[in-house]
């Protein structure tokens, strides 16, 4: 099945493929992708099970001389109206047409200067000519302090120009993550880089954002903690208001999976002025009852712990999707790019994931619509901030 | 938002900003991270004058800043170049800096908190900006003293470069009395003479001590290769030995050769040739040069059957310099010569040296002696002198200096500043950088004829430079003898000191500004000396640094202290005292266990007692200092920073060590009320102290209008005269009893 949409000026296309052997996904997700068109932009996002080399390899036989591929690993996909979610998969993007521009590049040994490395990959922004314009940073999942990337982003974007993206996967095993860049003659298979995709368009391009986590009950203070290790709530042990406030038995710290699956589904949101921080405690400290989260949690903030009704995590996917449409003023999409937290994933589980896509699919009046899973996600449309985690956003393309 | 959440982010800020390097990455940082706080999309700082718009950002960087400026005039809307109309805030950076902190946002207004926040961000940011301007402008003194010191020797060089004869001559003289290597001062000498012949090929020919008759080649410069011309040198060698004078010979093509007889110990010895001499040169000058060089091969020989039997005897086996003996021999063998007109002598020795070798050990503190040596040695020119005299002093003889005195102070005064640039550089001594620094005291050979006068003349100057603080150059004058024969009695009455009870506390109640309450107090350390009386701890406390007493004497005031809060706390329970530390005694190893012993002997708890550091605890060991400091406050134990403000270093310094309490200088608060600048700089140290969660104490209270002023900026806690004097512990008893209505009034003037 192949989910495409065409139009005069701007056209987007998605493909699909589950297949074990690299070459062969590869081949069938391009084809179905690009559908016999000439595209500008060809993105790849795969499992990290495959064999890198010949996957590209096969996509490269399918681009133009001017095609731009770039792509990642990811810890999984979101594509409505393809096969199993669950499974380690392939998707490709193409989108082309003469009413779009792109343009790449790529900073190698971010971590040597994250800050600079995000400027770098937002580099093409300032060549763009076109009206309407987004800048597409896709980084490695395991760098580390992404926000500096964004700061670097942002410095080179402006205000004018929304940032979106997310940071590659590798299934959860958060050992190594790939990114792609390159052209039809060679696609580097890059780790410690930031990969950025300025696009131009005639129409106009929306971002949405959403998590459909909500404050629940009274709010504590951070009285004690040191970048993304939370010593103090409220003056006393993290550990311990956190399992109380939360309700989560205690029993869990017996088991370290145990404890990430409850402390998964009840995050902590840092106040901000428009909304809340999402972060999530994913490990702990038995000796001083600290919590550990993947991104800091200063001093002083007021933190709540989160909760959702039923269905809100599932719903924040077409939440963020409406966002995204409605932000393009009335123009119809022609396609959409969506980046999910993978712990939403892991919170949500296989059937939570399901309903996530189908209501997405009913948001996207058809177009075609292709996300992964990812270890961290990108959204600047106002304010200079853009790290986000536990977030759906969407780029819709008109 | 509410305002904690807001004091918080400021303290991050504060954190972020100060921690940058230079000025560009602090305003770039200043910026990014205000804009993230307010979530705003463009923000700048505007400088006054040329500096124009700096750290812009969320706007393209070729905005100028004429389109900028007029947007930020105060109103609450702004138009921005590209953006259009957006919400603006700004804020001044404090009196120092004349720019503005300016952010703009699309969405929404800016409160009145948030307009409050980017106030205390652009204070912060002042603050940091201003003393990244003070390390500025301290660096390029420094490079401005190197690059003087450097040109100073360059045109020396220059000066020299144009007596070639002199300074080869000179050289070779210096290399002998230095006792290098035989072979390279043979070489040099051959090597000096070819150069002053116009590269001609030189030969020295030596007769072999075991057998006379046979000639050895015992050193060559530009000699043709092949082995076998070396015969061309043994035939003119031999003749000239035999004449034991000069012999000038005309070659079959014209050309010349010279040959000047070698003596050792007064006997001919061999010979120096030159061959291939151009006939048109006038013969006489090259014998002359040849004789010349003749005379400093005998030297050399003849020093060298000694050299082995005097080089134990004269060397320093740690650093391979010159022992005092040397130094001394040297010296006075000049002070002697008629002919030497000005010699210069400089006395170094190094700060903070025995923390060194106390903290990390005598095999570090042997590697950093020698790492030393090694840099004095670099700065010194050809024919200087570096002896090692003991411990940590070195000393330098300067003989090629200009001979009017007046110049060759100062030609001396830009070696000394040179060595102090080099010495203050971090060594890397058992794996971890090390900072130590020198003061170098200067005497000329004016009013002495021994070498031990000159000598001690220099140490006078040294001890002036080491009280002007770390990396000072001083020249001797006279009356600095009076000075140190003091000095030198009061060092050694303090020996005493402690034995003979001569030490008593007094101490200054600690008031809390806001209640009147009592806090504690401050134990002061005062010496009766039997005869001078009450002797200031400015003129004891160095000394006893310098000697390691300090340690004991600590251990002291610590135990003395302690006992005197335990019986406090029995009238007024929550009474901490403060005592002073040097970072001497916090790198002490067995500091940690001094505190805790002291506290278990009087029985109070960690929180009665407040640690008064001064930055200097950093310059020494940081890591170290760190450490001990950590382990203290596990116990408990507060520390204070004292003196803020009047070092470069304390905001670099609030960040790196657990601090609790900040001390403002009295020279601060004297100022509060009749002085703008003191006035803002109290309030931002207060200020500041609040966004650290730190308590902020104003010391030097003199009167009640600066009280006022105190306690209208809510600075935590004060003490000066106005409140209470110094005074006996048995007093402060009565203090203490005092009903709190009367404290309330004492401490409301």
């Amino acid at each position: 099945m192949e989910k495409r949409t065409e139009q005069a000026a701007r056209w987007m296309g998605t493909g699909y493929s589950d297949s074990p052997d690299a070459a062969a996904a590869g081949t069938a997700a391009a084809t179905q992708a690009i559908a016999g068109r000439s595209p500008a932009l060809l993105i790849v996002y795969c499992a990290v099970r495959y064999d890198f080399a010949r996957l590209l390899d096969a996509v490269r036989a399918q681009a133009d001389a001017g095609t731009v591929i770039v792509g990642c690993t990811t810890a999984g996909h979101l594509t409505p109206g393809y096969g199993d979610v669950a499974s380690e998969s392939v998707v490709i993007v193409a989108m082309g047409g003469p009413g779009l521009e792109v343009r790449a590049s790529v900073a190698r040994n971010a971590s040597a200067s994250r800050q600079e490395a995000g400027a770098v990959a937002a580099a093409g922004v300032a060549e763009l000519t076109k009206e309407h314009r987004a800048g597409l940073l896709l980084c490695d999942g395991l760098l580390g302090e992404q926000d500096e990337v964004v700061r670097g982003a942002y410095s080179v974007a402006t205000a004018m120009v929304p940032l979106v993206g997310g940071c590659a996967g590798d299934d959860m095993r958060l050992t190594l993550t790939h990114l792609f860049f390159g052209d039809r003659d060679g696609v580097e298979v890059l780790t410690d880089a930031v990969v950025g995709v300025a696009l131009g368009s005639d129409a106009k391009l929306g971002v949405g954002i959403a998590h459909g986590w909500h404050k629940r009950g009274e709010p504590m203070i951070v009285t004690r903690s040191e970048k993304g290790r939370l010593y103090e709530l409220d003056g006393a042990p993290a550990l311990d208001v956190f399992l109380e406030r939360t309700g989560i038995d205690p029993a869990v710290l017996e088991n370290a999976g145990a404890f990430e699956a409850a402390a998964f589904a009840k995050p902590l949101g840092l106040s901000r002025r428009t909304g809340e921080d999402i972060r999530i405690a994913h490990s702990w400290d038995p000796e001083d009852r600290s919590l550990l989260f993947l991104a800091d949690t200063p001093q002083g903030a007021l933190a709540w712990v989160m909760g959702a009704e039923e269905g809100s995590i599932a719903d924040a996917g077409a939440v963020s999707c409406r966002q995204a449409v409605d932000a393009l003023d009335g123009a119809d999409p022609v396609g959409f790019l969506a980046f999910d937290c993978g712990i939403r994933k892991a919170v949500l589980g296989p059937d939570g994931v399901e309903r996530e896509i189908a209501a997405i699919e009913r948001e996207t009046g058809g177009a075609p619509l292709a996300g992964f899973y990812s270890y961290g996600e990108f959204a600047r449309t106002r304010g200079a901030r853009g790290l986000h985690r536990l977030t759906v956003v969407t780029l819709a393309i008109a | 938002m509410t305002l904690h959440w807001s004091t918080h982010q400021l303290t991050e800020y504060f954190t972020a900003v100060s921690a940058s390097a230079d000025e560009e990455v602090a305003i770039r940082v200043a910026v990014e991270r205000a804009l993230e706080a307010l979530d705003a999309e463009v923000g700048a700082v505007l400088l006054a004058g040329d500096d124009g718009v700096r750290g812009l950002t969320g706007l393209p960087v070729t905005v100028l800043a004429e389109q900028l400026r007029p947007a930020f005039h105060g109103e609450p809307v702004v138009e921005l170049p590209l953006l259009g109309e957006a919400n603006g805030a700004q804020a001044g950076l404090g009196s120092d800096i004349d720019g503005e902190l300016v952010v703009a946002r699309v969405d929404d207004e800016f409160s009145t908190e948030e307009r409050q926040m980017l106030q205390g961000m652009a204070q912060v940011l002042g603050l940091a900006l201003r003393n990244l301007r003070i390390l500025t402008t301290e660096r390029a003194l420094r490079e401005e003293r190197a690059l003087e010191a450097r040109q100073r020797l360059e045109l020396l060089e220059a000066v020299r470069a144009r007596q070639a004869l002199l300074e080869t001559l000179l050289s070779i003289q210096r290399a002998i009395s230095r006792r290098e290597p035989l072979q390279s001062v043979l070489d040099a000498v051959t090597d000096g003479a070819s150069r002053l012949l116009g590269q001609a090929p030189i030969a020295l020919v030596l007769a072999d001590p075991a057998e006379p008759a046979s000639l050895i080649v015992a050193s060559r410069a530009h000699w043709p290769e092949p082995a076998g011309t070396a015969n061309a040198a043994r035939e003119p060698a031999a003749e000239a030995i035999a004449a034991e004078e000069t012999v000038c010979r005309s070659g079959p093509s014209g050309e010349l050769t010279l040959a000047t007889p070698v003596h050792v110990s007064g006997v001919v010895a061999g010979s120096l040739v030159a061959v291939g001499l151009d006939a048109t040169d006038p013969a006489a000058e090259n014998a002359g040069l040849m004789s010349a060089f003749g005379q400093q091969i005998s030297l050399a020989l003849t020093d060298a059957r000694t050299v082995e039997a005097v080089r134990e005897a004269y060397r320093d086996p740690l650093t391979g310099l010159p022992n005092r003996k040397r130094f001394l021999e040297r010296l006075d063998q000049i002070l002697e010569d008629p002919r030497i007109g000005t010699v210069v002598v400089l006395f170094i020795d190094l700060d903070r040296f025995k923390s060194v070798n106390d903290s990390l050990g005598h095999n570090a503190g042997d590697e950093l002696l020698a790492a030393v040596s090694e840099r004095i040695l670099a700065c010194l020119r050809t024919g200087d002198m570096a002896a090692r005299l003991g411990g940590d002093e070195f000393a330098v003889l300067l003989e090629g200096v200009a001979v009017e005195e007046a110049r060759a102070v100062e030609e001396a005064q830009a070696v000394a500043e040179r060595i102090a640039v080099q010495v203050a550089e971090p060594f890397q001594v058992a794996g971890r950088p090390v900072y130590i620094g020198s003061s170098i005291g200067i005497a000329t050979r004016a009013d002495c004829t021994a070498a031990g006068d000159m000598l001690g003349n220099a140490d006078v100057a040294m001890y002036r430079a080491k009280r002007a603080g770390s990396g000072q150059v001083v020249v001797f004058e006279p009356e600095m003898h009076a000075e140190q024969l003091a000095r030198l009695e009061l060092r050694a009455d303090l020996q005493n000191a402690l034995a003979a009870g001569e030490f008593r506390l007094d101490v200054q109640p600690l008031v809390r500004l806001g209640t009147g309450e009592l806090e504690g107090a401050e134990a002061l350390l005062r010496w009766h000396h039997p005869r001078r009386g009450l002797v200031p701890p400015d003129q004891f406390i160095p000394i006893t640094e310098e000697t390691g007493l300090i340690n004991e004497i600590g251990r002291w005031v610590l135990r003395e202290s302690l006992s005197q809060v335990a019986g406090w706390r029995r009238s007024l329970p929550g009474l901490t005292v403060s005592v002073n530390v040097s970072a001497r005694q916090i790198i002490d190893p067995r500091f940690v266990t001094d505190v805790a012993d002291a506290l278990d002997f009087a029985g109070v708890p960690g929180s009665a007692l407040t640690l008064e550091l001064t930055e200097t605890v950093l310059t020494t060991d940081p890591a170290r200092a760190l450490t001990n400091l950590r382990l203290i406050k596990e116990r408990g134990v507060r520390l204070a920073v004292d003196d803020f403000g009047t070092g470069y270093s304390s905001l670099s310094y609030l960040r790196q060590f657990p601090v609790d309490q900040v001390k403002i200088d009295r020279s601060f608060v004297s100022g509060v009320t009749t002085s703008a600048q003191d006035n803002a700089l109290v309030r931002a140290v207060v200020d500041l102290g609040r966004a650290l969660r730190l308590e902020v104490v104003a010391e030097g209270i003199e009167d009640a209008e600066q009280l006022q002023a105190l306690v209208r900026m809510e600075c935590d806690l004060g003490q000066g005269y106005h409140l209470h004097r110094p005074m006996d512990p048995r007093l402060f008893a009565d203090v203490i009893r005092l009903p709190r209505p009367d404290l309330i009034t004492i401490s409301r003037g």
